[in-house]
């Protein structure tokens, strides 16, 4: 009976689309310009700063490009992970601040060793991951919503302990843990290979294990998931915890490179790492949040930021302009794709 | 032909969700974060004399008026596109474009010109920023929450670019009356709260137009079934929220006499909490303007008291985010009553 | 056949003539008719695929008819679009019902024909309005300010129907299956709000499964088959109902059923494969106990409402249930969740293929290996050749077109999807198989190679709960088949000790009638 309802469903329509009368030819142009749009605007980019800022193309420059998106990277990475999920966390600042902040705390007043220290902030950051997975599995609160809680919740917590919002230094930092930020592993700065690790970890997480592929399945039809037999409340868990103790990982690389907590300090990561993330999904055929994509958003993000700054702009003109790109790359990279599904009935 | 008899089990564990059955319990559930706030002010008005003095209560709504006029702006966007956060309506930018109107209203200000042309161009600003979030939304295709998340990025970085990232203090006639001035004993930001909570709360819930706005948030198939165009409701909801955030720019012109630089951060989260609070004050429980208005209005008090009981300012933060928690967590165990 | 003689175009309140529309692949509608004189309750009937729905979407102007003609009140129609008919008077009473959550009863009738006074919309105006509508013209007393979420399904239904009939322009009402979400004592109130509106003078379309009901309520019923209509029966005339619900059975199933289904086996039956026992829900399941044996394949048929789906959702973890045990091959089943589930052994082709049964938005390879993952992994590291390979091998296997592992399942169609779902269990090896309708909106081609899959299971030792609302297939498939009406199982027959007609009249409550 089922196939004879009419359901208001639109999609279903069998009369031809504009799309099929269009001509093969425009229609293939089109394609490859709505899928690859978002990256020739980022090589036009690249070009454009190549010619007007000499600096740019400079090794060095390049370097500083990658290191200087390290810590975006890998919240943007967590980011992807939590939105395959179907989810989306707010509260990935308040993970990178717990881990540098509790880091350091391990360190100064506990005396541990760096090692330790680290796992101490991972665990730190796997503790907000904790709350938000109870809130949202069992308490069945939006992630939205649940996230912007804990948000509240743990940036209290920082002005609480910190006299509201003091930094805690730690100027006799053990150069081991400084060489999380400022070393070198075979003369690549410390902060790209954990950023490089972080990204193949993900890179065969989401798209190579089974584990990516269920819980790619539980982001886009949950409910097919479940029927499968996929336990959806574990997977989700574990996306948010294991989310949260990675961007704690950036957390400890901020705080290593300054040899101090700044707190508060992770929010400014959320906007852009979820920017990145969307720019990513957009040149999925399937629009999925992915991690080459990310990836290339977080390059985008950091060309176009070294690029301006590079032309000598005012920095608050530089903020401005960035800002209106990221409003075109994303329409460009979502026109004419209308994925917004909405399903409402009583 | 069979007739099976019903093989009674013994009852599993009673669960929170079996023990919420009862209508009594229910309607707990449902007036719980009415309940707590409820506690709450008892608590300090037991504590604090001051507490319910006309003069703090003026400062209150004196200090509560931007994010009350914000928070209606949004409760417009999620009454027209649903409130599931993520694939229905809401207007994230909104503070950011209040703060633009903000600079641009300090800015031209300062710089010597007539309050009412300063006044054109920022409004005139903050109404683009409605704007293209209703092009993002309805002619790209974005989300509301990514498209407003992307035209926040945008309208900060601008605000920063046209007012140089600096504070800017602003000693205007005009502007000083709005921060210091009374009407009837009433504090001018509180009556311009007022003002937008009459016009958006006839516009939204008196109006055949606003009848079919609530209806495409509601459900949208029902809309369309009803020959409605959800997407032109939509639309205008996001022009209609930057309206609001137009009255906001000049009432936090008054509060912090010019621009402080960063205001948006702070302004964004107690917009999202007072809206979504003011569901639990609604009759049918969902994001209304008044609702949102009064949500804004009882965490700002929330805030002052504590602060008259020499509560730790910094916890203030913490009370907030348990609340929310609070309110939607009862809403969620409600809304699994029903079915 | 007892088609009644000409009517004059002037007569009808809507005639369509010689429709034809076809799909591609499927021919929907072939010359269908249907008049609806004035004044009128005309039934519609068929069994599924028989073109009922196609029709009313033409006339909705959600579809366009290829060929064949439309009058209204005897006014041609020359492009009907939704504007069009409205305009005419045509209304629509949808099987689903669309309405907003939190609105007010008086704010759903009025929802985009809203009244003004002098202070906005005419919120008392509106209210007393629709109070009165629902008590004068549908029978119920309504307070106009209930919400709609706090009504019954049948309060809502009554909400529905006020609101394409209030501002009182309609000329012709079609219900497409209006009882479907109603329990009995429900059934009343509409029936009671038909009868007033018929004494209003209106013309009413009724489509149903229910064959009591059209019984009950309609003046002439039109039997649709294969895309045409094969007859139109007078129900006012004298007879009694013995005599014409069969011949209505008899114009709906009238076909050759050839050899669509398989030759099986029939085993001997050894163990159970699962049994349940006493299953209730304290709301559309009542105590429901049934046993499917290893090798068996089992039918369960009851029309919409009659808590077969609720019965598979229970059995499945996606419905909590209040009392009763699931045992599968003897071990007593935890079903509280799919994944448990499907850890006990059941398997589940779900009846909504497009979103539960397939992730539309991954290849078919994906789709085919979801349910055993780890089985083309080691340390979940996922090999993508083995995964790759063995989606091949299960599309060979199960013919689906186009070929090509990599393709995504969105672009699939619904026979082929369903093949792809079926494949996903075809390697899961479970003991017990739940398929939920699993040929609707699959051509008969592959209808065939379903079937001739879902012996295969049987002939190796799984059990099948074949749930379905065909007769013919049920007859062509099962060993045993279980009949469900309002939440009780009423019949559980050897296949061969039914019949067509029988089976029909036992789901649909003819049974009752006759």
């Amino acid at each position: 009976m089922t196939a004879e309802t009419p359901a208001p469903s639109r999609a279903d329509s069998a009369a031809p689309t504009a799309s099929q009368a269009r001509s093969a030819w425009s229609r293939r142009i089109f394609d490859v310009v709505s899928r690859y749009g978002f990256v020739i605007v980022f090589f036009a980019f690249a070009v454009f700063f190549a010619l007007r800022a000499d600096a740019f193309l400079n090794p060095s420059n390049l370097v500083n490009i990658l290191e200087g998106n390290a810590v975006l990277l890998i919240a943007a990475l967590a980011m992807t992970l939590v939105v395959a999920s179907g989810g989306i966390d707010l509260s990935i600042g308040i993970a990178i601040d717990f881990g540098g902040w509790f880091a350091i705390i391990a360190m100064r007043d506990y005396d541990l060793t760096w090692a330790s220290a680290l796992l101490v902030g991972v665990l730190a950051g796997a503790a907000v991951g904790v709350l938000n997975a109870g809130l949202i599995v069992r308490l069945k609160i939006s992630p939205f919503l649940a996230t912007l809680g804990t948000f509240f919740i743990g940036s209290s917590i920082q002005q609480i302990y910190t006299s509201g919002g003091g930094q805690v230094p730690f100027r006799e930092m053990s150069e081991s843990f400084r060489s999380l930020s400022t070393g070198a592993v075979l003369g690549v700065p410390t902060e790209i290979v954990i950023a490089a690790v972080v990204g193949v970890v993900y890179f065969v997480l989401l798209e190579r294990s089974v584990h990516g592929k269920r819980i790619h399945a539980i982001g886009l039809q949950r409910s097919v998931a479940s029927v499968s037999g996929i336990r959806v409340s574990g997977y989700l868990v574990f996306v948010f915890v294991f989310a949260s103790a990675t961007v704690a990982l950036s957390g400890i690389i901020l705080t290593a490179g300054l040899r101090q907590f700044t707190p508060l300090s992770g929010f400014s990561y959320l906007l852009d790492a979820i920017a990145a993330v969307f720019i990513g999904a957009s040149m999925h055929p399937q629009r999925r949040p992915n991690v080459a994509g990310t990836l290339l958003g977080v390059l985008f993000l950091g060309v176009v930021s070294n690029g301006l700054n590079l032309m000598g702009l005012d920095f608050n003109l530089r903020d401005a302009l960035e800002g209106i790109i990221l409003v075109g790359a994303l329409a460009l990279a979502f026109a004419n794709r209308n994925n917004r599904a909405r399903a409402v009935s009583i | 032909m069979s007739e099976p008899a019903v093989q009674t089990l013994p009852p599993t564990r009673p669960r929170l969700r079996q023990l919420a059955a009862t209508p009594a319990l229910r309607l707990l559930l449902a007036r719980f974060p009415l309940l707590v706030f409820a506690l709450l002010f008892v608590y300090m008005a037991l504590g604090s004399e001051f507490f319910l003095e006309w003069r703090n209560i003026s400062s209150i709504l004196r200090q509560s008026a931007p994010d009350a006029i914000l928070a209606a702006g949004l409760a417009v966007v999620v009454t027209a596109g649903g409130d599931d956060i993520v694939s229905g309506g809401i207007d994230i930018s909104l503070p950011a474009a209040a703060t633009l109107g903000v600079g641009i209203l300090s800015d031209q200000l300062v710089n010597g010109r007539p309050f009412v042309l300063a006044m054109l161009l920022a409004a005139a600003a903050v109404i683009a920023v409605g704007l293209l979030n209703a092009a993002l939304v309805v002619k790209v295709g974005l989300t509301p929450l990514l498209a407003t998340l992307a035209s926040w990025v945008a309208v900060v970085g601008t605000t920063k670019w046209v007012i140089d990232n600096r504070r800017i203090t602003v000693d205007d006639p005009l502007i000083n009356s709005v921060r210091d001035g009374t009407v009837l004993n009433v504090p001018v930001p509180a009556v311009f709260a007022l003002a937008v909570l009459i016009v958006l709360s006839f516009w939204i819930h008196r109006t055949r137009f606003g009848h079919r706005l609530q209806a495409s948030g509601g459900n949208r198939s029902a809309a369309e079934i009803s020959g409605l165009n959800p997407d032109y409701f939509l639309a205008r909801s996001f022009v209609m929220a930057s309206l609001a955030a137009v009255v906001a720019s000049v009432v936090l012109t008054a509060r912090g006499s010019g621009l402080s630089p960063g205001i948006e951060e702070r302004l964004l989260l107690d917009m999202v909490l007072a809206t979504f609070v003011g569901a639990a004050f609604s009759f049918r429980r969902v994001v209304t303007v008044p609702g949102a208005m009064l949500g804004a209005l009882l965490v700002k008090a929330l805030g002052s008291g504590f602060q008259l009981l020499n509560v730790d300012i910094f916890k203030v933060g913490m009370v907030k985010g348990v609340l929310i928690l609070i309110v939607v967590a009862s809403a969620a165990l409600e809304a699994g009553q029903r079915r | 056949m007892n088609a009644t003689g000409e009517q004059h175009d002037a007569d009808c309140a809507l005639r369509m003539e010689g429709v034809t529309k076809t799909f591609p692949g499927v021919r929907a509608l072939d010359g269908a008719s249907l008049s609806v004189g004035r004044g009128e309750v005309h039934g519609l009937v068929g069994e599924n695929g028989a073109g009922k729905s196609t029709i009313i979407k033409i006339l909705a102007g959600v579809y366009h008819a290829d060929a064949g003609s439309v009058s209204v009140d005897g006014e041609p129609l020359e492009r009907i679009d939704p504007a069009s008919v409205h305009r005419l008077g045509v209304r629509f009473i949808h099987q689903e019902i669309s309405l907003v959550p939190h609105f007010s009863v008086a704010e759903s009738v009025f929802l985009g024909q809203e009244q003004t006074g002098r202070l906005g919309t005419a919120k008392r105006a509106m209210r007393e309005r629709a109070e009165t509508f629902l008590a004068e013209t549908l029978g119920v007393e309504l307070d106009g300010r209930a919400l709609v979420r706090d009504l019954s399904v049948a309060e809502r239904k009554l909400v529905q129907i006020a609101r394409a009939l209030i501002d009182g322009r309609a000329k012709l009402v079609v219900f497409d299956e209006p009882t479907a979400v109603l329990a009995a004592a429900e059934v009343k109130t509409l029936f009671t709000a038909i009868d007033t509106l018929r004494r209003a003078g209106k013309s009413m379309l009724y489509v149903s499964h229910y064959l009591n009901e059209i019984h009950q309520i309609c003046d002439r019923v039109t039997v649709f088959r294969n895309g045409a209509d094969v007859g139109v029966v007078d129900l006012r005339q004298p007879q009694q109902p013995q005599v014409r619900v069969p011949e209505i059975i008899r114009l709906m199933v009238g076909r050759d059923i050839g050899d669509l289904y398989p030759q099986r086996r029939r085993s001997e039956r050894t163990r159970d494969a699962l049994e349940v026992a006493g299953l209730d829900d304290g709301h559309r399941l009542r105590g429901v106990s049934l046993t499917v044996g290893a090798g068996e394949v089992v039918g369960l048929t009851g029309i919409i409402g009659s808590g077969r789906a609720e019965l598979v959702d229970s059995l499945y973890g996606l419905r909590k249930i209040r009392a009763g045990k699931i045992t599968v091959d003897g071990e007593p089943a935890r079903t509280n969740s799919p994944a448990r589930a499907v850890r006990s052994g059941l398997a589940l082709v779900p009846r909504d293929r497009r979103n539960d049964g397939l992730v539309l938005d991954m290849t078919v390879a994906d789709n085919v290996n979801l349910a055993t993952l780890e089985e083309v992994s080691t340390l979940g590291w996922l090999n993508r050749a083995a995964a790759g390979r063995r989606g091949e091998e299960l599309m060979e296997r199960l013919d689906v077109r186009p070929r090509g592992s990599h393709a995504v399942s969105r672009l699939l169609s619904g026979g082929n999807q369903q093949k792809v779902v079926l494949g996903r269990w075809l390697a899961s090896q479970a003991s017990v198989y739940v398929l939920d309708d699993p040929t609707v909106g699959v051509d008969v081609g592959a209808r065939s190679e379903i079937y001739r899959l879902i012996a295969d299971l049987a002939q190796a030792g799984a059990g099948v709960l074949m749930c379905s609302n065909d007769p013919a297939e049920l007859l062509g498939m099962c060993d045993r088949i279980l009949v469900m009406v309002r939440g009780r199982i009423i019949a559980d027959i050897a296949a061969a000790d039914t019949d067509h007609e029988h089976l029909t009249a036992l789901a649909t409550g003819g049974a009752e009638a006759a």
